[in-house]
């Protein structure tokens, strides 16, 4: 009875009440104005002052050769773990390789890096098999047989980032087993071949899950300088996102796919992709890209509004304010799946047991309960999403502030943020509105 | 100068901020059910009627409430004999066969949980549990 069971549960939450949404509308608008209009006049981040280092025993565990080979060696076993899973397991709902692919991978993602830094990289099964083959062939893993090209920047992981979210939200056979296998199996030829020719720079720029990972680690507190573990505000740490060709397109994809998740529960999206003659896929398709698109036309129109420094390209504004979007990324990620990371990912723990669905139980999680606390207080739910959205919001608008006292000449530094900050208010306030209306 | 311009902003900010939640309240007729904690003690069951017919369906994409605890009964009149899916916490399913039948749901946690038809590959209903 599982067999065509969707994998992943189209559960949702409920929406989240009308006055919540208009008080975070309100406060998102008031905190918008009030960054604007009392904030400092000079750049505030990263001028001058050395960043504080970690802590000593903190440095001195991270730094160590065992450590690094520790998180290497867990984070290959558990790939290795999901991968026989994944071969060797059965086409049904109950095979870890969906939850471990659609919320621990994609969603824990998120607070992984928040937490811990750059994780993905440190655990990076790709990378552990380019050393290994590196090991192999006798060359040196961390260059390749040529540079990688500075122009593409971060353009290859946007597009693997939107095949990541083309599968989960569009494709319809997402949630059979041969898709996905097939989906994994290309990834990490992709990452294997691109990591042989350009070696580990190629991974920084093209691996979607490292790129997640690495641009919401500049949301923590770690960071390294001159190679020293230092540790920095947030606001401090995201004003070093390196800007590279392709960022707007990558903050894009994450902001309009999560957007459209949500916008394609609602009825209004259901009558069109399924009542007319045209294919749901295909409207679905459409609808996926447009919302990105829009994302990234409004934000990179917004940010040209204003007038430069002399010897500035105005088409170089939108790449070096693209950042500033991350916050709002991950404030959306965490509004609209928390449940989903928190109760899916326990009922994926459970799964992790029974690989191959033969009823084994080889982590002892096998008969765990999942815990539905959060769904029982639908109240709290939404006070954690609207308070997630606003203060996303906050971050986002202090950090593209900054930027503009950088960048944008004198006279111009108020006016010139005025269409960014409507932009920013627009995207918060729509999702908002999706959390309210879908 | 810059004072002069900070006035400015904080006027605009003042005036958008007044106006901002008047027009987003004089919108709403009424006010929303916040305090979707407490459970709905509707006693009759909510009625719901499907009919599906080779490839079509009806309804597609709508949206009704149930309240936790409550029963939807739900009409099917079909062609065939097929499954809806219910993406509920646990999932449920609704086996039927050829002409009309009548199945009974309750859901015992909130959310929006869409019914679907894994043949069809179509969203029927969506249902809001609160």
């Amino acid at each position: 009875m599982f067999l065509d069971a969707h994998g992943v549960g189209g559960a949702k939450d409920l929406p989240i009440p009308a006055e919540y949404a208009i008080a975070g509308a309100c406060a998102a608008l008031a905190i918008s104005f009030t960054v604007l209009a009392l904030a400092w006049r000079t750049p505030r981040f990263n001028v001058g002052a050395r960043p504080t280092p970690a802590p000593r025993f903190v440095a001195r565990i991270v730094d160590s050769a065992w450590f690094v080979a520790l998180l290497r060696t867990l984070g290959f076993a558990f790939f290795l773990y999901v991968a026989s899973a994944a071969i060797f397991g059965k086409d049904l709902q109950i095979n870890p390789l969906f939850g471990v692919f659609y919320v621990l991978l994609w969603v824990g993602i998120v607070p992984l890096s928040l937490l811990f830094g750059p994780f993905y990289k440190a655990i990076s099964p790709v990378r552990t098999l380019n050393a290994l083959l590196a090991k192999l062939s006798g060359t040196e893993p961390g260059r390749g047989l040529r540079d990688y090209p500075a122009r593409l920047g971060y353009w290859p992981a946007a597009l693997g980032l939107f095949a990541f979210v083309w599968f989960e939200l569009v494709y319809p056979f997402n949630s059979e087993l041969w898709p996905l296998r097939l989906w994994c199996a290309i990834y990490i030829a992709i990452m294997l071949i691109g990591g042989a020719v350009f070696g580990n720079r190629f991974y920084e720029h093209a691996d979607p899950f490292e790129v997640y990972s690495s641009l919401v680690a500049r949301l923590s507190v770690w960071d390294r300088y001159d190679g020293e573990l230092v540790v920095r505000s947030p606001l401090a740490n995201l004003d070093l996102t390196p800007v590279k060709p392709g960022l707007v397109a990558v903050t894009a994809v994450l902001l309009g796919s999560t957007a459209f998740d949500s916008f394609k529960e609602s009825s209004a999206w259901l009558n069109l992709s399924q009542g007319g003659s045209a294919n749901a896929n295909w409207v679905n398709f459409f609808g996926l890209t447009g919302l990105i698109v829009i994302v990234g036309v409004s934000f990179s129109a917004a940010a040209m509004a204003t007038v430069v420094k002399k010897g500035f390209r105005r088409r170089d504004l939108p790449g070096a304010f693209a950042y500033s979007l991350m916050p709002i990324v991950v404030g959306y990620i965490i509004a609209h799946y928390l449940t989903y990371l928190v109760e899916f990912g326990q009922q994926t723990v459970i799964f992790l047991s029974d690989p191959y669905s033969t009823g084994a139980n080889l982590l002892g999680t096998g008969d765990r309960a999942i815990n539905y606390w959060l769904t029982y207080h639908p109240t709290f739910l939404a006070v954690i999403k609207v308070l997630g959205v606003v203060l996303g919001h906050v971050v986002a608008v202090i950090a593209a502030h900054d930027r503009a006292m950088k960048l944008l000449p004198k006279r111009h530094q108020l006016t010139g943020q005025l269409a960014m900050l409507m932009v920013m208010v627009a995207f918060t306030i729509g999702g908002l509105l999706l959390l309210f209306g879908a | 100068m810059l004072s002069r311009r900070t006035k400015w902003i904080t006027g605009l900010a003042a005036a958008l901020l007044a106006f901002g939640p008047v027009s987003a309240c004089a919108s709403q007729d009424s006010p929303a059910s916040g305090e979707s904690e407490e459970t709905p003690s509707a006693s009759g069951p909510e009625v719901l009627d499907v009919t599906i017919s080779g490839d079509d369906a009806s309804p597609l994409g709508k949206r009704v409430q149930v309240g936790v605890g409550q029963t939807l009964e739900v009409n099917i009149e079909a062609d065939a004999a097929g499954e809806l899916h219910v993406h509920s916490k646990p999932e449920q399913e609704v086996e039927y066969d050829a002409g009309e039948s009548t199945h009974e749901l309750t859901f015992d946690k909130p959310g929006v949980f869409p019914m679907e038809s894994h043949d069809l590959g179509k969203v029927l209903v969506t249902l809001e549990v609160r």
